[in-house]
């Protein structure tokens, strides 16, 4: 996945109403490719042998 | 303020009840003393948002003449507390350390801030914190908080004051918020004694917040003890909060003696021996666990190998949970936020939900690796940090690519926010110091609702350690 700049955070933000400056939009750039590289990360792991329940206070350990 | 004063000052709280109910001490000599040291090193710290001088001396006068008489409302009679202004506390303002609440006076308690009353206790003040408890903040809108053994260093956050005012004597015991290490961290940079309970153990009502799957109040304290004796109050089914846990709450302050020759630790070598733990960091714990094991403690290092994941899956989900919370001021006071939150809470508005969701899926696989390896051992030990507290200057220069977030953002929380994924207890107390004198914390985490073996090591590592009587060098 290519990696987003300034100006697809401004319109993916303005979708939610929110309208950015140069320098926030270009720090949330590098904010949210490095979520996506994080989270893109995880694909090597075998999520799909769990279940995405929260956290439970009586816990199961 | 004279030696002594000072002494009673970094007393414990327990010792000061103590001395209370022994006669040697006055609850307005102790605000009053309290009072003054904030008086004195808190524009400097900035530990606190409001300070509360003249309802707390009403109220120690009230206590004083309760005591004279023989009534005693509990265990923390005529005791000063100050919590994190995350709380809602009525009457008094209550920020959430950010601008868009200046005016906020809520008209009830937060349950943990009644239960304190409760037991005697007195608020003298609300303290500071990273706006809306996220981390991050650039410019902090009451006040930059700052280290108490190096005021060039961060303290930490997001519980920041009440990390400072616990260390730097500014009260006798705080309670601070953790999502993803917010009491953890303030405690291992400021030389504190901080525990984040299992989630759902305290009650959450009347705490604004930040990501309400790992929120969970928690104290920072000067010792072990006073941790456990907090612990204790707080703790307990609240039917004001439908997650609390219905579990009886035991007394935490029994067992605390009991050593350590039963208990299996494990060190998790991810984060002891990872190639982000400074050098420093990682021989004192390294020294820690040595010290446990000549305890008596079954010492073994273990790998959980989906840790270095738990940073970013962490931030995913917390700040996915904050910008929900916070759309709406994001689209209508968007300058009223401090530029690190709105940048903070706006990239995590814009993540896909299917990685949302696979993030969601990844905390599941670590809390499984983490709870397992609780049925191995009754303990994990690591660094709470894998560094000292960094300098203030070094969090405020603008992110300059997506690898600087990654290293900036998640890499250090894969320390701490292992425990919050997994719901499970944990605890940050003093195992050292650097040669810069700034601490190091020492983290121990438990199995759920096990928050009495969390302690009990502690509390034995506190014994061995001797840090207690070390303070940090105020004017």
């Amino acid at each position: 996945m290519h990696d987003l700049g300034p100006e697809d955070v401004r319109r993916l933000a303005a979708a939610l109403s929110i309208s950015l400056d140069g320098e926030d939009a270009t720090e949330i750039a590098h904010r949210l490719n490095a979520f996506l590289d994080a989270l893109g990360a995880l694909e090597g792991l075998p999520l799909d042998t769990v279940e995405p329940w929260p956290t439970s206070p009586e816990g199961a350990a | 303020m004279s030696s002594g004063s000072d002494e009673l000052a970094f007393a414990s709280a327990s010792r000061q009840a103590a001395l209370m109910r022994e006669k040697r001490l006055s609850p307005v000599e102790l605000i009053t003393a309290y009072l003054e040291r904030i008086e004195r090193l808190d524009e400097r710290l900035r530990a606190f948002i409001t300070v509360c001088g003249e309802s707390a001396l009403v109220e120690a006068k009230r206590a004083e003449s309760e005591a004279a008489r023989g009534e005693w409302r509990g265990p923390l009679h005529g005791i000063p507390f100050a919590v994190k202004d995350q709380l809602d506390t009525a009457g008094i303002l209550t920020t959430s350390g950010s601008a868009l609440l200046r005016g906020h006076v809520p008209t009830e308690d937060s349950t943990v801030v009644a239960k304190l009353k409760d037991a005697g206790g007195i608020l003298i003040g609300k303290l500071n914190l990273t706006e809306f408890a996220l981390g991050g903040t650039l410019r902090f809108p009451y006040g930059q908080p700052r280290n108490p053994w190096n005021d060039q260093h961060d303290p930490g956050g997001s519980s920041s004051g009440s990390g400072i005012a616990a260390a730097a004597a500014l009260c006798s015991i705080t309670l601070g918020e953790d999502t993803g290490g917010s009491v953890r961290s303030p405690a291992s940079y400021c030389g504190a004694v901080g525990l984040r309970p299992t989630w759902g153990r305290v009650s959450r009502h009347g705490c604004f917040p930040a990501a309400w799957s790992m929120d969970q109040v928690g104290p920072l304290t000067r010792t072990v003890e006073d941790a456990a004796l907090v612990l204790g109050l707080i703790a307990g089914y609240d039917e004001k909060d439908p997650t609390t846990s219905r579990s009886a709450v035991p007394d935490y302050r029994a067992a605390l003696d009991a050593g350590v020759k039963q208990l299996r630790i494990g060190v998790i070598t991810e984060l002891v021996d990872g190639a982000d733990t400074h050098a420093e960091v990682r021989d004192a714990v390294r020294e820690a666990a040595r010290a446990l094991a000549g305890l008596g403690a079954r010492v073994e290092d273990i790998s959980l190998p989906l840790i270095p994941h738990a940073g970013g899956v962490f931030m995913a989900l917390c700040d996915s949970e904050a910008a929900g919370r916070h759309q709406s001021w994001l689209a209508t006071r968007p300058q009223e936020y401090d530029a690190g939150t709105r940048r903070r809470l706006v990239a995590a508005g814009l993540i896909p939900a299917t990685a949302v969701h696979r993030a969601a899926r990844a905390r599941a696989l670590i809390r499984e690796q983490i709870r397992h390896a609780l049925e191995k051992f009754d303990l994990l030990l690591a660094p709470t940090s894998p560094h000292p507290a960094p300098p203030i200057a070094s969090h405020t220069a603008p992110v300059a690519s997506k690898g600087e977030a990654g290293r900036r953002f998640f890499g250090r929380r894969s320390y701490t926010t292992p425990a919050s994924l997994a719901g499970v207890p944990a605890i940050s107390l003093p195992c050292g110091f650097t040669a810069a004198a700034l601490p190091v914390g020492l983290q121990l985490i438990g199995r759920p609702l096990a928050e009495s073996t969390v302690l009990t090591a502690a509390r034995a590592w506190e014994k061995t350690a001797g840090l207690t009587d070390r303070h940090p060098p105020l004017p």
